[in-house]
């Protein structure tokens, strides 16, 4: 380790506040205003004073209000459905980018540019035939609609790729000459030295479903089914907005979405075997 | 690269493949071949073969629109990835508080698009926002943002790096902590500066992943149209009108899915195009001798 | 499982008992997909739980989809051409776009015109045809602020449609009312870009939004009055400075109003709520929908009808439905639920102490008066979403008759595709 030297230290950490005020202002701004009463929501917004960063008068009524809607059941079946999807998107994604960074196959090049193909093609123009599908399998309107569709991703199957294709493949030869199968080497090599890229894949995907809006209002029509995106938006109608309700919702959303990112923050340590240990 | 029997790799890819198929590569070539209709009101659809691909070449407001893309695309993708690197530097060295600092740079990616677009509305709004609130405070005169051609796209690209920033600094972070440290110290010691160190010893080893996040944020950003549908319409005077809003308002406010598949598959073959220059831009030295 | 000829007897004779059964006994089976606005639980499951105690045969899945993708969402599922929703919310002005393309069953046989006001009947027909049923309409009024107006001595306008202001009087009245530097201003419109309320300006001045066959724009969104109106409209920002500029979300021009910002706002019947439920020390009037001098005063009206997809396998219940919820009760169930001016006659009867406000009186007045529907097109969708933008844009400046012709070109470009 560096010894650290005390200005360029202080100019790091100023820099990192700084940046961090500027990202987290809007953040802020949307959960004390879901704490304001709603004539005083807005009231504030347009000239600056003291009251635009600290409220007046604080409530409950907004959360109160939420809580008692179906938004917690919402809030689950995103959780649920983002959980799942990680779960098994972890497996399939990563056995295939071990499968594009380690060996050498026919086809190799094609299959690869089309699964890079797969996450460039807009969402919306496939939505019709991917409806049409679901309806065909009579999957529309149940929990698989919304996970399975996104278990294997073109983006993650690439991410995985381009950090397996950092390990050296020295190891595998080791272990391959020790009798170890490609299995048992995919399973207790190559992941357990990826901590850091399944930790990051895992949020990708996580994200992925917790923003989820367009395709689950399509392919959904239960209550019970309703994600936690579809219910805030709820909260504006053309006629009238219910921007407490809307501001309390999004900032549940916002925190319980960032709870992942504090457990996973662990594995964002330096790994051990890496890149260009020779 | 390893030979092994021949069927290992294609059982290692199987479940993956199986999911694409299904779900992606099968709606693709069905968007794909759709180009190449076109929709009668009542839903019959007719081969015209490269009609819709012509009637676009041939009106002026589409290469506007090309033109604006292009112009956003040039601007926001190097502009965001400068910013993650920065980001990530900043959070690699894993020093007191550093941690908060990291949860703080990645907060807003939790934030969903549409939010983001909400959010930054109201407070960029001219009259009830924030910030020209503060700005009027301090005595500067308020900013129209997203209401003016000359600054809408401007604010679209500071609002969309707002939210991605952080999100591709995780994949470089990620990098960063597969660089053994000691790599960085004996450079330091054989008398390399900051910017020697970062140059020849870092970047070289960051390319894999600065490939992937070039490639990610360039698909990433050509899809990008929820602010400019939620927020700006496209406008003022068609500033923020890029091709994927084109390809929606096309499906959905046109009611001509023939001509938005054919904007779909154009966005498709200059994302891909790009991306493979990317790749090569960024191949490792190993991989370029074959 | 292997088919014997014992099955094949056994549900064979299951099938017959089936059929043997009383009607109302199979019709245990139903169940309607309905896709409502995403409104408030408590605003619309009440008016579905009514219907289906009064039909206990048939079970409703009501799924409330929000605003902002309502039309998308739609639009997929219909594409799939099943029979998925039965029945689903229609945006007034969009029945034609829905009936020409397939998706609305004709409803002639279900409902009877007498009860209804006749724009609304208007708005729900096609061609000739009814293929949406009218459940609700809309109305604009003037909202101003007392105190606002008792500061700048300024005699606030009358309550008597007689006696309804004049454009020129809002801008005279806002330019007093308006300190723009201070974020103040004199006169917003609830919805600044939607031609739902800025035709009517126009339409003040004798204009006609849409060819006759609604086929053509060219020579009607372009012609002098609309030229005129919006050069007006664009007066309100660019010069005299009264409106605030680039607000274009409809929910944020009543908090705009509601806080003080703003003195005049003319808006639906719904932000009277909004002031009501968020701003009780609000202190606010209500005034008829200002028109211009040399013309004559038109409103806007039209809102959420709904309709039924003619691929629905359960023909019975669906007409149970539409019969059922355009009954008197239940529509004045609704009302209460969600005040959307009535369409139904016999709801201002029945509510007649509801209506007893200077509001409700106003409304009452321009519904049956004044009221002009949206220009009746299949091509509405790509009409307002042009318009739209026009109309955002003019709001910057910018040459009023160029724009509008580029726009008017653009939207029959789009609608072509419905000729013949």
């Amino acid at each position: 380790m560096n010894r650290p030297r005390p200005l360029p230290t202080l100019l790091r950490y100023a820099t990192m506040s700084l940046i961090a005020a500027i990202l987290l202002t809007p953040i802020y701004w949307l959960i004390i205003s879901s704490f304001r009463p709603a004539d005083e929501i807005f009231r504030f917004a347009g000239t600056f004073s003291l009251e635009t960063l600290v409220p007046r008068r604080l409530t409950l009524d907004n959360y109160a209000q939420i809580f008692a809607s179906s938004f917690p059941r919402s809030l689950f079946n995103s959780l649920f459905v983002a959980a799942a999807t990680v779960a098994l998107g972890v497996f399939v994604n990563s056995m295939a980018g071990f499968a594009f960074a380690v060996f050498d196959f026919p086809l190799k090049t094609p299959l690869f540019i089309a699964v890079l193909l797969s996450f460039m093609m807009p969402f919306e123009t496939i939505v019709i035939p991917l409806y049409t599908l679901m309806r065909t399998l009579n999957w529309t309107d149940t929990y698989a609609a919304l996970i399975l569709p996104e278990v294997a991703g073109g983006l993650i199957i690439f991410l995985f790729r381009q950090f397996f294709a950092g390990i050296p493949k020295e190891i595998y030869e080791a272990a391959r000459i020790d009798g170890a199968s490609w299995w048992q080497i995919y399973l207790r090599m190559t992941l357990p030295l990826s901590g850091p890229t399944i930790a990051t894949a895992s949020l990708m995907m996580f994200i992925h479903q917790w923003d989820a809006f367009f395709w689950p209002l399509v392919a959904t029509s239960s209550a019970d089914l309703a994600v936690v995106q579809v219910a805030i938006a709820r909260n504006m109608t053309l006629e009238q907005a219910n921007w407490g309700a809307l501001f309390a919702s999004a900032s549940t959303a916002v925190l319980v979405a960032a709870v992942p990112f504090f457990l996973l923050q662990r594995y964002y340590v330096r790994t051990v075997v890496s890149g260009g240990d020779k | 690269m390893l030979r092994e029997k021949a069927w290992i790799p294609y059982a290692f890819l199987a479940p993956a493949l199986l999911g694409l198929l299904l779900f992606r590569f099968a709606p693709i070539l069905i968007a794909l071949g759709g180009s190449l209709f076109s929709q009668s009101i009542r839903g019959d659809t007719l081969f015209v073969g490269l009609k819709n691909y012509h009637e676009l070449f041939e009106d002026p407001a589409f290469w506007a629109v090309i033109r604006t893309t292009l112009v956003f695309n040039l601007i926001i993708n190097p502009f965001q990835i400068l910013c993650a690197l920065g980001l990530a530097l900043l959070a690699r060295r894993p020093t007191r508080f550093v941690e908060i600092f990291r949860a703080s740079f990645l907060l807003p990616m939790t934030v969903s698009i549409a939010l983001t677009s909400i959010i930054w509305s109201i407070m960029l709004d001219p009259t009830l926002g924030p910030v020209n609130g503060f700005l009027r405070w301090i005595g500067a005169p308020a900013q129209p943002f997203f209401r003016s051609a000359d600054q809408a796209l401007g604010t679209l690209i500071m609002v969309a790096t707002w939210k991605g920033a952080g999100y591709w600094m995780v994949f470089l972070l990620a990098g960063l902590l597969a660089i053994p440290e000691q790599l960085n110290e004996s450079a330091a010691i054989d008398g390399a500066t900051a910017w020697q160190r970062f140059r020849y010893v870092t970047l070289p080893l960051m390319k894999r992943p600065l490939a992937f996040v070039l490639v990610a944020d360039t698909a990433a950003n050509f899809l990008l149209f929820a602010p400019v549908y939620i927020v700006t319409n496209g406008g003022p005077a068609g500033a923020t009108h890029l091709l994927m809003f084109e390809a929606y308002q096309s499906a959905f406010a046109y009611l001509n899915h023939g001509r938005s598949l054919a904007i779909s598959s154009i966005i498709l073959a200059i994302v891909i195009a790009i991306a493979l220059m990317e790749l090569r831009l960024f191949r490792q030295p190993e991989e370029a001798e074959r | 499982m292997s088919f014997t000829r014992r099955t094949v007897l056994k549900s064979g004779a299951a099938a017959g008992a089936a059929l043997a059964m009383p009607a109302i006994a199979r019709a245990q089976q139903t169940n309607l997909k309905v896709v409502w606005m995403g409104w408030p639980d408590n605003q619309v499951l009440p008016l579905f739980a009514e219907f289906e105690k009064r039909n206990p045969s048939i079970k409703l899945a009501v799924e409330r989809m929000p605003f902002s993708q309502i039309f998308q969402a739609l639009e997929v599922r219909l594409n799939a051409r099943s029979g998925d929703p039965d029945i689903f919310i229609v945006d007034s002005p969009l029945t034609a776009s829905y009936a020409a393309r397939g998706h609305l069953m004709e409803l002639d046989s279900l409902i009877d015109k007498s009860r209804f006001a006749p724009s609304a009947i208007e708005a729900a027909s096609f061609q000739g045809k009814i293929y949406s049923a009218p459940f609700g309409s809309s109305m604009q009024v003037l909202y101003y602020n007392k105190g606002m107006f008792r500061a700048a001595g300024i005699e606030p306008p009358s309550a008597d449609p007689a006696k309804r202001w004049t454009w020129e009087q809002v801008l005279e009245a806002g330019r007093k009312l308006a300190r723009p530097a201070d974020n103040i201003w004199g006169f917003s419109f609830e919805q600044q870009e939607r031609p739902y309320q800025l035709l009517p300006l126009g339409q003040s001045l004798g204009g006609v939004a849409l060819s006759p066959d609604g086929l053509k724009a060219t020579g009607f969104i372009d012609g002098p009055a609309f030229v005129e109106a919006f050069g007006f409209m664009q007066k309100l920002y660019t010069e005299a400075k009264i409106s605030p500029p680039g607000q274009f979300d409809t929910a944020l021009t009543p908090e705009l109003f509601g806080s003080g910002k703003c003195a005049m706002l003319l808006g639906g019947t719904f932000v009277a709520d909004t002031f009501f439920n968020k701003f009780p020390n609000l202190e606010f009037g209500v005034a008829p929908h200002p028109y211009f001098a040399k013309g004559k005063p038109v409103t806007p009206t039209g809102a959420w009808h709904f309709g039924v997809n003619p691929r629905t396998t359960q023909k019975a219940a669906v007409n149970q439905f539409v019969t059922d919820m355009l009954s008197d009760d239940i529509n004045a169930l609704w009302f209460k639920l969600r005040p959307y001016v009535p369409t139904l006659n016999a709801v201002w009867t029945k509510e007649a102490k509801t209506f007893d406000t200077d509001m409700w009186r106003i409304v009452k007045h321009e519904s049956q008066i004044t009221a002009v529907p949206r220009p009746a097109t299949p091509g509405f969708r790509e009409y307002e979403d042009i318009l739209r933008v026009t109309l955002r844009d003019l709001q910057a400046g910018g040459d009023v008759k160029a724009a509008l012709s580029a726009a008017a070109q653009k939207i029959d470009r789009e609608i072509a595709k419905y000729k013949g």
